[in-house]
């Protein structure tokens, strides 16, 4: 409790405060203007880590983490484009409210249910932290080697859609991890001295999120406008309220431990929230015409699994989303060693981040209920300069590493390589934990052998490697029953859209459909 | 595999037949992965009781992504066609534009070959114009000057606010 | 009010805010008063995500069906183009127009340095008169 104390200590001086504040506005930003999310933002911002403290800089990451998720549901309801597979439900009921005039109660159910999700999911936090840094701080090389197996075959195997693409993802990111003397000899140099530190974390991230990003987005750019739905200020009614908060409750319960196992995502428990809201409700009639419970569950779900993502990240050192990838990323700018031994390191920090969680989210609560309409103009932002920006920051970003004219060169070069990833749908997620934890990796196996002296059997010589192993087992056995779950509930939804309203469809079908018009 | 998804077939752009391109990635990753394992190839031992070498992860992952590579060009002979990434500000209808993307490669090339010469803020300035006249903006006049804005602006902000200062090329002593 | 000395259509340059309003308004006037058929031009180059400018196409059809519900002939342009001024003076180019009428908006010295008017360029470069129109 001190500890916590403590932390809002460190989260409320001012320029924490400030540092919040930017971090919620910049996040907001970022959710509402299409091409740029919040792993993409992080990334640009990474070079800030090299002068502001970790924790002014960790707390702004959190509210950018927080607000791109308040900006997605704003253009998912008054435009009908779901940002990522986890707000697809947002965005077919939400459109189809603000459609029926209703816009301004689906923005107010969205915002104060995230606002709900969110603080109910950080204090969920403040208790389960400590609780869980306490049982794996003790864990060995050989746990944490296990440990580390498992986030690579979390994000791999469990959260991409093809596992072949995540593989070729994974080793493509272990290969660029190679890279360097770390070992005492050069490994895959090309005879470079620029290469002998291996290639900046800094780097990767930004070519791959934003360099291949913006490339991708420039190559395909869509030239048609979107109609935009007029918004006035978000308010509810009584009745509203009566019909969102159980779904809000309802949607946190699902979304916190799905985001807080490593085999999480955001995907799974908003499509469980919708189908359970469709199932409890009073008016199942509505359901696919504009239900409000059918935004306000689904939301709190996509919340609460975003907050339930930083249990992993902050024990474990395990990141699940791309955007907590770069958040460790910023961690090993530091030089801080996320994982099993951050909390008992480094408290003040965990404990401002932790704090500072619900500071963002009333942040985001009062610059975005009254300020939804102001938010929708960033929306007349012209393309070409908005990429022209993103590749602009990112050479910013890649060049105040090391003053380096060859990084740019390699962020080209890795951009590109985020292109073709894009393109042949290999996931980017397996690539950068691999690049941030393959070296770590090395290091705990040669670790565990070294010390039982060249025994392979060690590695499965601690119980907590073999639980871990367990873990793996059973987590390929469930996404085996789940990947087939998940195919029959999404079918199951589409269907019963199709059913209700002729117009309601995939997120694809409506591309489709915008491009034939 | 995606390849067997409905949602795959939904977004691919012609259809039916095999996605040759796909077999380009394929000889990208045999061709990495081959350097690899030469790489891994030339280390030495280390010390003899050393459990782990410099070589042992080279090989394994240089063999992997070779094992991979030949995976995905057999996948793609069976016809899987990658389900390319979608997004709010993608348009998968219309096929890809080479021509915005060469524009754009070129510019941050000459972003690279130009900044030790000319210093960040210059070159910003015209790396911010090139990429808005390469994705079709014509108002250059507008665009230089919210670049130079911007170039000099991020100079000051890194140098003055966070105490990093980028070399000035050219403007040494300008700015 | 201008005459038009031949009888080709009227080309209206078409956004659904007050100016376009205005310059619609005029346009349908006389278009009535000379017989000649309307082609409304609402043009886009697409290049952000939304733009205030572009008409809906719900709100185009629903124009269109009311103007031609009284015997005028109407026809909308509703298209993606490069650029567009030079699009509105290619339609008035291509079917021989009579006049077209563009809204305009007062525009501070910055405004008017730094950014293009789309009608200013038409004023400029389309062949036949133009009717510049300011809303009340």
């Amino acid at each position: 409790m001190d500890l916590l104390l403590d932390g809002f200590a460190t989260a409320l001086t001012p320029e924490n405060l400030l540092f919040a504040t930017l971090g919620v506005l910049l996040g907001t930003a970022v959710g509402v203007l299409p091409g740029i999310g919040p792993a993409m933002a992080l990334a640009l911002l990474l070079p800030v880590t090299y002068s502001v403290g970790p924790d002014s800089a960790i707390i702004m990451f959190a509210g950018i983490y927080y607000g791109g998720m308040y900006g997605g549901s704003t253009t998912s309801i008054l435009l009908n484009t779901p940002g990522e597979s986890s707000s697809v439900i947002t965005a077919i009921e939400g459109n189809k409210m603000a459609k029926a005039g209703r816009a301004a109660q689906a923005l107010a159910t969205a915002a104060i249910g995230s606002f709900v999700a969110g603080t109910i999911a950080t204090v969920l936090l403040w208790v389960l932290v400590p609780r869980v840094a306490d049982i794996v701080v003790q864990l060995g090389a050989p746990s944490y080697f296990a440990i580390m197996l498992l986030a690579f075959f979390a994000v791999t195997m469990v959260l991409g859609s093809s596992k072949l693409r995540g593989f070729i993802s994974l080793f493509l990111g272990l290969a660029i991890a190679m890279i360097g003397t770390q070992t005492g000899q050069a490994r895959l140099t090309f005879d470079q001295p620029l290469l002998a530190d291996g290639i900046d974390i800094v780097v990767v991230a930004v070519a791959i999120f934003a360099i291949g990003e913006a490339l991708w987005v420039a190559a395909h750019l869509r030239r048609k406008p979107l109609e935009i739905i007029p918004v006035g200020q978000p308010w509810m009614s009584r009745s509203d309220w009566r019909r969102s908060w159980k779904p809000w409750l309802r949607g946190t319960a699902y979304g916190f431990p799905f985001g807080a196992l490593p085999a999480g995502g955001a995907e799974v428990p908003t499509f469980l929230s919708y189908a359970t809201e469709k199932k409890l409700s009073k008016h199942p009639e509505e359901f696919g015409k504009g239900a409000i419970e059918g935004v306000a569950g689904p939301e709190a779900a996509n919340n609460a699994s975003a907050a339930g993502t930083l249990l992993p990240l902050l024990t474990l050192g395990l990141p699940t989303t791309a955007t907590a990838a770069v958040m460790l990323s910023a961690f090993e700018g530091y030089g801080i060693q996320p994982g099993p031994q951050l909390l008992d390191a480094e408290p003040g920090l965990v404990w401002g981040l932790l704090a500072s969680l619900v500071i963002a989210n009333a942040l985001l609560l009062l610059i975005n209920l009254p300020m939804a309409p102001l938010w929708a103009k960033l929306l007349r932002v012209p393309r070409p300069q908005l990429y022209a920006g993103i590749l602009f920051f990112a050479c910013l970003g890649a060049y105040t590493v090391n003053f380096q004219a060859f990084d740019l060169g390699l962020l080209l070069a890795l951009g590109l390589l985020g292109l073709a990833m894009r393109r042949f749908a290999l996931p980017v997620l397996p690539l950068i934990v691999a690049v941030i934890l393959g070296p770590r990796l090395e290091l705990q196996l040669t670790e565990a052998l070294t010390i039982s002296q060249g025994d392979v059997s060690t590695l499965w010589s601690e119980p907590v490697a073999i639980i871990v192993y367990a873990l793996m087992a059973l987590l390929a056995f469930v996404m085996g029953v789940g990947a087939l779950r998940r195919r029959a509930t999404e079918t199951i939804i589409a269907s019963r859209a199709t059913e209700s309203e002729s117009d309601v469809e995939h997120e694809s079908d409506v591309e489709q459909k915008e491009s034939h018009r | 595999m995606s390849g067997d998804g409905t949602a795959a077939a939904t977004t691919s752009p012609a259809g039916g037949a095999v996605d040759k391109a796909q077999y380009g990635m394929a000889g990208f990753l045999v061709l990495v992965g081959g350097y690899v394992l030469w790489d891994a190839s030339t280390l030495t031992e280390g010390f003899a009781d050393q459990p782990v070498h410099a070589y042992t992860f080279p090989y394994a992952i240089g063999a992997v992504l070779v094992a991979l590579g030949v995976a995905l060009a057999v996948a793609t002979a069976r016809g899987d066609r990658p389900q390319a990434d979608d997004g709010e500000d993608v348009d998968l209808s219309q096929g890809t534009d080479l021509r915005t993307l060469g524009l754009l490669v070129a510019v941050l090339v000459g972003t690279m070959l130009t900044i030790d010469w000319l210093g960040w803020a210059i070159t910003g300035a015209l790396l911010f114009t090139g990429a808005t006249w390469a994705l079709g903006s014509r108002t250059w006049v507008r665009n230089l000057a919210v670049g130079t804005a911007l170039s000099i602006g991020s100079w000051y902000g890194f140098y003055v606010g966070l105490g990093v200062p980028i070399p000035a090329g050219i403007l040494d002593g300008v700015l | 009010m201008n005459t038009p000395i031949t009888d080709g259509p009227v080309v209206v340059a078409y956004a659904p805010d007050k100016f376009g309003r205005a310059a619609l308004d005029h346009g349908v006037a006389l278009a009535r008063r000379d017989g000649v058929p309307l082609i409304i031009v609402n043009d886009t180059r697409g290049d952000a995500y939304v733009d205030k400018r572009f008409a809906g196409d719900e709100e185009l059809a629903t124009l269109e069906r009311e103007l031609s519900a009284d015997g005028l002939t109407v026809s909308v342009r509703h298209d993606l183009v490069q650029d567009v001024a030079e699009a509105v003076v290619a339609v008035a180019d291509a079917e021989a127009a009579s006049l077209v009428v563009v809204g305009v908006r007062r525009r501070t010295a910055v405004g008017k340095a730094l950014l293009g008017s789309v009608a200013q360029r038409v004023i400029l470069d389309a062949r036949c008169p133009v009717l510049a129109v300011k809303p009340d």
